[in-house]
């Protein structure tokens, strides 16, 4: 957290670096207000980057006094944000709550007390009270042109009346028409169009994540030969292994999920085909050595996919320790922006909503993106000693989404084939 | 006219009442020969005997049944609570069978609960309760909240006329600190009906019991152009009265010394918010007490319970509005 002292007590509060990639960051949302007392490293406000949202923790102990950078400003790294008081001492009242600085009934509505320090008043010029817009509507006023003497510009009811009094609606009055338009119309008034007839509707500015979300996604259609694969897997094998393996795990404090030997058999895989663990430049396919893998993480307002370097190197606990990590502190916008990037093969699984089936968007530059989908019970054909039954299995579908630029449809089913074999029988592991 | 402490009036009304009917007769815990705890029924076990000054158990469940018992078969009870606190424990009573009688099976049940209600005296969490919001809640019971001394006399004797179970509030800082012109012999003040305790036009604070004073005062010494409308009744409402001075200022600040989730301020808003909403020139505001128990400590006290400065603070805010 980067903050420079100007002056004894004043402590700034700036635009942290956030990693090697952010230059800029915006304001979501304050979560002090000017008077409010901070202890240092709680959090103060919310920044969003074109990579992550993340918390801005306080740089010191103190009274927040000035707030610089209003919430939808988007601003360099270092750039100041935010003022504290170090000298303050917590427990006392707000500046505005305190009765002293307007004791004094008859000076009217206070002024704006900018050269005190405190924090600038709310502007409330274009504010309109329910009987204020009432009483314009009543007398055709335009409220534009009627001056406010209530808090931060507010037109009061009190102003309209004395506007109405000097004789301020009667400026304009109507001009009697020269002539009677005649009652023909030529045509009918076009039907209502397709806007009138949705109804009420609300709009609201897409956050910052949305915007990316948004602008990855489509970029992503743009640029690859989508296409998806589907395999069907029957996960009775590892329910097994897992229930064996999760409590020793979970006493190490690591949640054995499925996905966790889904992403060890994709990474075995990956190294069995080179080409889906690729990217493609211009009319080049660039292979990458390691295994970036990237978990896609559903967020409240977004989505995130934070990435393990050098997946290969994990094992089975190993992968399942990080992805817990990632998703824990990706919920709780804890990560770091380079942790976010660099990947080379992303895995998506909605199934834990209870999805089945789904053609998921590749994540650029990548090549290809495994979804797991949810896990169920299902009626299977089964053959033991060469007598075929029915039987009741945990089954699921691995849907895999590739750039058909860069591979076909015989190497996708291979790999799925592979990873299929492997979960149900247990052969790379 | 005789000047009058509001507790005075209180026993006044209750006198003129006992020896207008001969139905009307006071229950309470040393209500008789001790005179009650506030001195309310002083002298009253020497003129009209300890039939009609009845000395209770400390059973406020009985005091209550007892009375609406007595009610069915005619008479006329008004029971003391020694505490407005205490009514906890006849609530049963109140609530469930005093309130719901003439609903059930068209039996009036005509009595008056006296109520010493408030804070301010250092009484803590069980002697300094402002309860009415219980029984805003209990369709049948009349609410009162009288502010001044006037008010007190004519509203009770009402109470006692009126054929429903009445909830009276009497609050304990305007007993002794509270006096004024009181029409003497017999005086009633129609149930329902609110005040106009102050005339202006910039703003208006509603409020009864010992709101209305800190309202009145605070509107003094600010000399601000500030309407105070005394309430008086909680239940019925007077939302005409309410109506009519939130369209006139298009701004509302309401006061009460009960706490402020759901008490009576909140049914004010809410009524105002419903009917008044295109009058309205500034957010409707409370004070009240905060959510808490009642402290004990002097100063913490003093934190809690509505102040003069907060009536002008709250009051110069939305002026300033």
């Amino acid at each position: 957290m980067s903050s420079s002292r100007t002056d004894s007590s004043i402590v700034e509060v700036s635009m942290p670096q956030m990693g090697v990639s952010v230059a800029e960051g915006t304001i979501v949302e304050w979560r002090k207000r000017p008077g409010d007392w901070v202890k240092a490293d709680e959090p103060i406000c919310d920044v969003s980057t074109d990579k992550i949202d993340v918390e801005i923790p306080s740089p010191a102990s103190g009274r927040l006094t000035r707030i610089l950078i209003e919430p939808g400003e988007t601003v360099p790294v270092g750039t100041p944000l935010a003022e504290l008081d170090t000298a303050a001492e917590p427990g006392e009242a707000h500046p505005e709550e305190s009765p002293s600085p307007r004791s004094d009934p008859s000076s009217g509505p206070p002024d704006s007390a900018s050269d005190t320090g405190e924090a600038p008043e709310v502007d409330r010029s274009s504010f309109y009270s329910p009987v204020v817009r009432r009483l314009a509507d009543e007398h055709g006023v335009d409220l534009g042109r009627v001056e406010g003497t209530g808090v931060g510009g507010r037109v009061r009811k009190v102003d309209l009346m004395d506007f109405l009094e000097d004789g301020g609606a009667k400026e304009e009055p109507e001009e009697r028409p020269m002539h009677t338009e005649s009652p023909y119309q030529p045509e009918l008034q076009p039907a209502a169009s397709a806007g009138d007839l949705i109804g009420p509707t609300r709009r609201e500015q897409m956050s910052p994540i949305r915007t990316q979300i948004a602008r990855h996604m489509l970029d992503s259609r743009r640029a690859s030969a989508h296409c998806t694969t589907i395999v069907e897997v029957d996960f009775s094998r590892i329910a097994r292994r897992r229930r064996e393996l999760r409590e020793a795990m979970a006493r190490r404090g690591v949640n054995l999920t499925y996905l966790a030997f889904v992403a060890r058999e994709a990474v075995a895989a990956l190294e069995r085909h080179p080409v889906l663990n690729a990217s493609i430049e211009g009319e080049e396919i660039v292979y990458h050595d390691q295994v970036n893998l990237g978990i896609a993480v559903a967020l409240e307002n977004g989505l995130i996919v934070p990435v393990i370097r050098q997946a290969e190197r994990l094992s089975l606990e190993g992968l399942a320790a990080a992805i817990g990590d990632l998703a824990t502190r990706a919920r709780e916008k804890r990560l770091h922006p380079d942790e976010v990037q660099g990947g080379t093969f992303t895995i998506t699984n909605p199934g834990q909503f209870g999805a089945v089936l789904a053609t998921p968007i590749i994540n650029q530059p990548q090549v290809a993106i495994l979804d797991l989908e949810a896990i169920v019970k299902r009626p299977v054909v089964v053959e033991r000693d060469g007598d075929e039954a029915i039987a009741i299995h945990p089954m699921s579908y691995l849907c895999m989404s590739w750039d058909h630029r860069a591979l076909d449809g015989a190497e996708a089913a291979r790999f799925l084939a592979g990873m299929k074999r492997a979960l149900e029988e247990g052969e790379s592991e | 006219m005789a000047e009058m402490t509001y507790l005075e009036a209180i026993s006044d009304a209750l006198r003129t009442e006992m020896r207008r009917d001969e139905s009307v007769f006071c229950l309470g815990e040393d209500i008789g020969a001790f005179g009650g705890a506030f001195k309310v029924t002083d002298g009253f076990a020497e003129e009209f005997g300890a039939d009609r000054v009845l000395d209770t158990p400390l059973a406020e469940n009985a005091i209550v049944g007892a009375a609406t018992g007595a009610a069915i078969e005619g008479m006329r009870p008004v029971c003391e609570m020694q505490f407005a606190d205490f009514i906890a424990c006849g609530f049963d009573q109140l609530v469930n069978v005093a309130a719901k009688l003439h609903y059930r099976q068209g039996v009036a049940v005509p009595i008056v609960v006296r109520l010493p209600s408030g804070g301010g005296f250092s009484g803590g969490p069980f002697h300094s309760q402002n309860p009415e919001a219980w029984f805003l809640q209990t369709p049948g019971l009349k609410v009162l909240t009288p502010a001044t001394a006037e008010d007190a006399k004519g509203l009770l004797a009402s109470a006692i006329r009126d054929p429903n179970p009445v909830c009276f509030l009497e609050h304990k800082g305007l007993y002794r600190h509270v006096r004024g012109e009181v029409p003497e012999g017999e005086h009633t003040v129609p149930i329902g009906k609110a005040r106009v305790a102050r005339e202006g036009s910039e703003m208006t604070v509603i409020a009864y019991g010992s709101s209305v004073h800190l309202a009145l005062e605070a509107a003094e010494a600010l000399d601000e152009d500030i309407e105070v409308v005394d309430l008086r009744s909680l239940c019925p409402l007077d939302g005409e009265a309410i109506l009519a001075s939130a369209r006139k200022t298009g701004k509302v600040l309401i006061a009460h010394e009960a706490t402020r989730a759901c008490g009576a301020g909140a049914e004010v808003a809410g009524l105002i918010g419903e009917e008044a909403f295109e009058d309205l020139d500034a957010p409707i505001r409370r004070l009240t007490t905060p959510d808490v128990p009642i402290p004990f400590s002097p100063p913490l006290e003093q934190a809690v319970l509505p102040q003069l400065d907060d009536m002008k603070e709250a009051c110069r805010e939305l002026l300033a509005y």
